[in-house]
């Protein structure tokens, strides 16, 4: 029957699960920013490095291709840490491009429209509303970060052999754990400006504006005090010198180590939680 | 049967102020399709009540249940069972109404299909049928009140509460607003928890009625007994001496209280007849200037409960004690 010849009748089906409910609003968010033209043409454009990274791969692994050349370029071919460490590098800007333009869209218009009530008052907590949002962005940061790296680095070990994967396993791990570790650190401060800052451009801004600032601030208080531990306050810097020590690449002596930056990393991403924690209430409460 | 909302001894402290004060109360009867309608002055701590029955605010002491569960401990079980209407505009931007409700219904539980079939039923429900397919955004204001009220219900609530339903609406808006609501309880089964300024509004849908002061309860009635009751009230303004007329209208059964000289105001029983008033007055030699007959209206209950107005005859005062039971 036609619905607007059927008339309302309360729904007393089945109901979906805690988790079901949870990817609702990524599902929705992903429809609405995969429908963006710049968006897909951001993700199409970052996919190349990865391209042009596997014919890397391609040829390192076939010798033949490249025997008259001297035995320098056998060192420049080498598939190790040093080269996943250069792909990420560049991914990584990528990635943060594409979280300054889905992320502003994601909460500001929530805030604008007075939505948190039609969120909380529903089976989902506040901690629910950002994990879900915050899957929108891990989801589309992982199709540039994430999935490539692994798939480079499964490209590798099977062209390479089991020998090579005995020896480098550590640099897939470090791959995952890396790049996760920085799409949730860029989705937080993403989700941070989206909720403080209401003009999308402004918002987008303040994304990019944010790694500047602290690399600045970093560098003033190393210039200042005339230390090096600052460094690791620049989140450029701390997310390289992590995946630096996840793929055993050498960092300088004088600066802070992978530990010390992926606590800094995790202090400043709790930091964001709890500004964001603190801004999505589903009431103002003025005291 | 047990209650659709428990309060008991319920404070709720925003900042510094103690908004709700202990306050007490059982209302609705669970599957019973019950409207609740929730008065108050400004500031006596309405929104609070429902905010916290939503979850928004833990109390500070005591606990509201809502049909059994928790409203804080439970929350979760709580808000899969209830719909809420907000006051303020409440949507997501660019965003058709269909695929808003079937957002909102997939968020309560509803399985995909189910949602987007429930979606198209409840916008043509409200009214909103032929436009569903536009940006709430687009929406005149009553057309946003029904498509909040389409996302309250559209995935079937026990209870839905509705805060100023019919703010901002034409007469006829209105007029259909009020009707969704009773049907949602008639024939739906759904219990209401109604909270309007426009008293008219409750006293049309609801069956009972809870008055906030100060956030406590000041009153609580169930409106069906007292329609049931039937009592009349009549203002009566006489000339002379009246100094009898208490008494002799006790002889024939009413009860009246001066409320200024010369002003009277008296309650008929149902077997007391307006017309026994004339001998009265004419026995104590009293000149009748004006009389007015009218039956108890909630805002009658409404001014007295706040303290607005004297209380009627007959009526015991309302002694409000400390943790605010009635």
């Amino acid at each position: 029957m036609a619905v607007y010849r059927r008339g309302y009748q309360r729904y007393d089906g089945p109901t979906t699960s805690h988790f079901a409910r949870l990817m609702v609003m990524p599902r929705f968010s992903w429809e609405r920013i995969l429908g963006q033209r710049f968006v897909v043409i951001l993700l199409v454009v970052s996919l190349f490095w990865p391209m042009l990274c596997a014919g890397f791969i391609y040829l390192s692994n076939h010798s033949e291709l490249w025997q008259g050349f001297g035995g320098g370029i056998k060192k420049f071919l080498a598939i190790n840490g040093n080269f996943f460490s250069i792909f990420m590098n560049v991914q990584s800007t990528f990635a943060l491009i594409l979280a300054s333009v889905a992320g502003p869209g994601l909460i500001a218009p929530d805030l604008a429209n007075n939505a948190l009530p039609l969120y909380f008052s529903r089976p989902l907590t506040r901690w629910d509303y950002i994990l879900s949002r915050m899957i929108v962005l891990l989801g589309i940061l992982s199709l540039v970060t994430i999935l490539p790296g692994m798939l480079l680095f499964g490209m590798q070990a099977s062209i390479a052999g089991g020998d090579w994967f005995v020896h480098n396993w550590f640099l897939g791990t470090g791959i995952f754990i890396g790049f996760t570790l920085y799409i949730a650190m860029i989705s937080l401060v993403a989700m941070a400006s989206s909720a403080y800052v209401k003009w999308r451009v402004v918002a987008g801004a303040l994304v990019l504006a944010f790694f500047f600032l602290l690399a600045g601030a970093a560098e003033m208080v190393n210039s200042i005090f005339r230390v090096d531990w600052a460094s690791a306050l620049n989140p450029t810097y701390a997310i390289n010198a992590v995946w630096k020590g996840l793929l055993d690449v050498e960092i300088a002596d004088d600066k802070p180590g992978a530990w010390e930056c992926a606590t800094v990393i995790l202090g400043l991403s709790g930091g964001l939680l709890a500004l964001l924690a603190r801004k999505l209430r589903a009431v103002e409460v003025v005291k | 049967m047990s209650a659709v909302i428990e309060v008991d001894a319920l404070r709720v402290r925003l900042g510094r102020r103690e908004i709700l004060q202990g306050i007490s109360c059982r209302l609705g009867v669970s599957g019973a399709g019950k409207a609740i309608g929730l008065l108050g002055p400004n500031g006596a701590g309405k929104s609070t009540l429902i905010q916290t029955l939503l979850g928004f605010h833990k109390p500070s002491a005591g606990r509201a249940r809502i049909l059994g569960f928790d409203c804080h401990a439970q929350a979760r079980e709580v808000k899969a069972r209830i719909g809420y209407m907000p006051e303020n505009d409440s949507f997501i931007g660019n965003m058709t109404a269909v695929a808003f409700l079937r957002l909102m219904g997939e968020i309560s539980g509803l399985p995909k299909a189910a949602a987007l079939e429930k979606a198209h039923e409840v916008l043509f429900h409200v009214g909103l049928g032929e436009s569903r397919y536009r940006e709430i955004g687009t929406y005149s204001l009553g057309m946003k009140q029904m498509a909040k009220l389409a996302q309250a219900i559209v995935h079937g609530p026990e209870l839905v509460i509705l805060d100023e339903p019919t703010n901002g609406l034409d007469p006829a808006a209105r007029q259909r607003m009020l009707q969704l609501i009773k049907e949602m309880k008639e024939q739906h089964g759904m219990n209401v928890l109604l909270c309007s300024h426009l008293l008219t509004d409750v006293e049309q849908v609801c069956d009972e009625v809870v008055i906030l002061k100060d956030g406590q309860i000041v009153h609580q009635a169930d409106l069906e007994t007292e329609r049931k009751s039937n009592r009349r009230f009549v203002q009566l303004d006489v000339i002379g001496d009246d100094r009898g007329l208490a008494a002799a209208l006790r002889e024939v059964g009413a009860e009246g209280v001066s409320e200024a000289p010369g002003e009277w105001r008296i309650v008929l029983p149902a077997d007391v007849e307006i017309g026994s008033l004339w001998p009265v007055a004419s026995r104590e030699r009293l000149q009748i200037r004006k009389l007015t007959h009218r039956r108890d209206t909630l805002e009658e209950i409404f001014l007295k409960a706040v303290g607005h107005i004297r209380r009627t005859p007959g009526d015991a005062p309302a002694e409000v004690p400390a943790h605010g039971r009635l």
